[in-house]
């Protein structure tokens, strides 16, 4: 009976600052969604209308979300399948295998904000470095306005985010295959399999369960993308700052969330109804992710 | 297994490109760093200059030291203090049996779901009335409780702490608290390397809290810092690299140099949780 309150206060640090700095706030957050509140006059109950106008009202939330995933979409598969092939071709390497995993992986460590930062520099009209070498060995006649374009603008916060995670995916994959049973490779090699039948036949099947983790965890960081976009548009020059680039098209929903909470307005109920609906979006494509691949087992 | 020798040489090829395309942005952070802002705009700049110098004297009068140190003290606050509660709660979940036990376990597995933001607005309310915002705490306060680090240490002792160690030391009169810290903790050790450098980094890196509740220079962590520097820098674009280089550069090579256990700690824990 004695031993029975130390579980209890073993557990109390953490559960006191969950309730206060997680569920109490995540609690908040809702009962204020139901809201028009700015934080500075008196709250006003508006039921779920808040929502309603995200779909109905607002083309901007529904323009962010398109954009997101959009940006998902041209990232995330490449980022899985490079990764997948550079980690099998690290595999196979006698030598040097680390060096190449720690180089790949600096950049998953490096502040997104700096990424943001070095990229606008890179594809900026003017001064960019892109625009400069592709001039000097006149591939393009004159600067290319990589920044002020959507589709450019939506390829260029792509890439950030596939040169930033590539390092990453490449390392889980890499730990994956070296779980592998060693004598799966050996039997495979005896059987006379070469490198391509061996990576299609042995190694893709048997890091599904990798390859669907990298997929959820991919899916929940892509929805809350924020830094590299934000980044992308006021760090080098200046000029180009704005919310949400060219035609807002590299507006994500978690920008979004942040300039209607707290940049150009301060809506705060109107934001945190932003934050719900990303969450069931987050929920829901996780769950369908998860069963879709459970699925194809069976 | 197969025979290695020149026939891989294309892959050392390719993966060499792979490697260099990582690398560029960090060569040309350095050496833009060490440029002259003007001449930066004349010629491509590839080779390093002989500005770094004046560039350094620019952004050291920058406060770039102070955002050093308010970076470190989150950090090291963070991790502290997420590596106590999430030590103690893994151990009361792992090794102990009591009535709110199915409910706490069912409390960490959501919380490690559900993204930030959906408390985020709540929260700054919260450090709003406890009159927090501009202080570093209300940046360190959310990596307090921290549910993939509370799973990740339980499912740890539950896989690697024998109960007939922890009942010896019962039997010889060791306190509960003594067990944990005396007897537990130090057989955590790789453990508290995963979590220690996941919480470091994730706190390291953050960019919306800060921006959300910190608005004065003196309490701005690195990343505000960096995005604040074409502000504080006016038009100098070679000091903006150098701050650049500067504050991302030590924790790259820290990186580098302990990367055999921080792999280690990043892997493990996304191949566990």
């Amino acid at each position: 009976m004695k031993r029975n309150k130390w579980p209890v206060i073993f557990a109390t640090p953490f559960l006191t600052a969950y309730c206060l700095f997680m569920l109490f706030p995540m609690l908040y957050s809702f009962y204020l969604s139901l809201f028009e509140y700015n934080g500075i006059v008196e709250k006003h109950f508006v039921g779920l209308s808040n929502y309603i106008n995200l779909f109905t009202k607002d083309r901007l939330f529904l323009k962010s979300l398109f954009n997101t995933v959009l940006i998902m979409l041209m990232s995330l598969p490449v980022n899985l399948i490079l990764g997948l092939v550079t980690a099998y071709l690290l595999f196979s390497l006698a030598r040097g295998r680390r060096l190449f995993q720690v180089v790949n992986f600096l950049p998953y460590i490096t502040t997104p904000v700096a990424i943001g930062f070095i990229f606008s520099y890179i594809f900026d009209w003017n001064s960019g470095i892109l625009n400069g070498l592709l001039t000097h060995f006149s591939i393009l006649e004159e600067n290319y306005f990589w920044l002020q374009q959507p589709w450019s603008a939506r390829l260029i916060v792509a890439i950030m985010i596939i040169w930033r995670n590539f390092g990453y995916c490449m390392m889980i994959y890499l730990s994956g295959m070296t779980a592998i049973d060693q004598d799966i490779y050996e039997a495979a090699a005896i059987d006379g399999a070469g490198r391509l039948k061996t990576f299609f036949a042995i190694v893709v099947p048997l890091l599904k369960n990798v390859s669907v983790f990298l997929l959820i965890t991919a899916m929940i960081g892509g929805f809350q993308m924020f830094d590299e976009p934000v980044q992308l548009y006021s760090g080098w020059s200046a000029a180009s700052r704005s919310v949400g680039g060219p035609e807002y098209s590299v507006l994500t929903v978690i920008w979004k969330f942040y300039d209607d909470s707290f940049g150009s307005n301060t809506r705060l109920g109107y934001g945190a109804a932003i934050a719900y609906t990303l969450f069931l979006i987050i929920g829901a494509c996780s769950l369908f992710s998860f069963f879709w691949s459970n699925r194809k087992d069976s | 297994m197969r025979k290695k020798g020149l026939k891989d040489w294309w892959v050392y090829l390719v993966l060499g490109v792979i490697s260099l395309i990582a690398l560029i942005p960090f060569y040309m952070m350095f050496v833009m760093g060490t440029y002259y802002s003007e001449d930066l705009f004349k010629g491509l700049p590839l080779l390093i200059s002989d500005y770094f110098w004046e560039n350094l004297k620019t952004t050291l009068s920058h406060g770039i030291l102070a955002a050093y140190g308010n970076s470190i003290f989150v950090s090291a606050v963070a991790v502290t203090a997420c590596l106590f509660t999430s030590i103690t709660m893994g151990y009361a979940l792992a090794k102990f049996e009591f009535r709110a036990k199915k409910f706490l376990f069912i409390l960490v597995l959501t919380g490690m779901m559900l993204p930030t933001q959906i408390s985020i607005i709540g929260y700054i309310m919260e450090m709003r009335i406890a009159h927090l915002t501009n202080t570093l705490w209300s940046v360190i306060c959310v990596w307090i409780a921290n549910p993939f680090s509370a799973f990740f240490m339980m499912q740890f002792m539950k896989d690697s702490i024998p109960e007939e160690m922890m009942e010896s030391a019962r039997i010889d009169g060791c306190s509960e608290p003594g067990i944990l810290f005396r007897i537990v903790v130090p057989c955590m050790k790789p453990a508290i390397t995963t979590v220690s450098t996941l919480v470091f980094l994730w706190s390291w890196n953050n960019y919306l809290l800060p921006l959300i509740t910190l608005n004065k220079q003196k309490v701005y962590t690195l990343p505000l810092m960096i995005s604040n520097i074409s502000v504080s820098y006016r038009q100098d674009y070679g000091a903006q690299m150098l701050a650049l280089a500067l504050s991302t550069f030590p924790v790259l090579i820290i990186f580098i140099c302990g990367s055999r256990h921080f792999v280690k700690g990043i892997t493990a824990g996304a191949v566990k949780g």
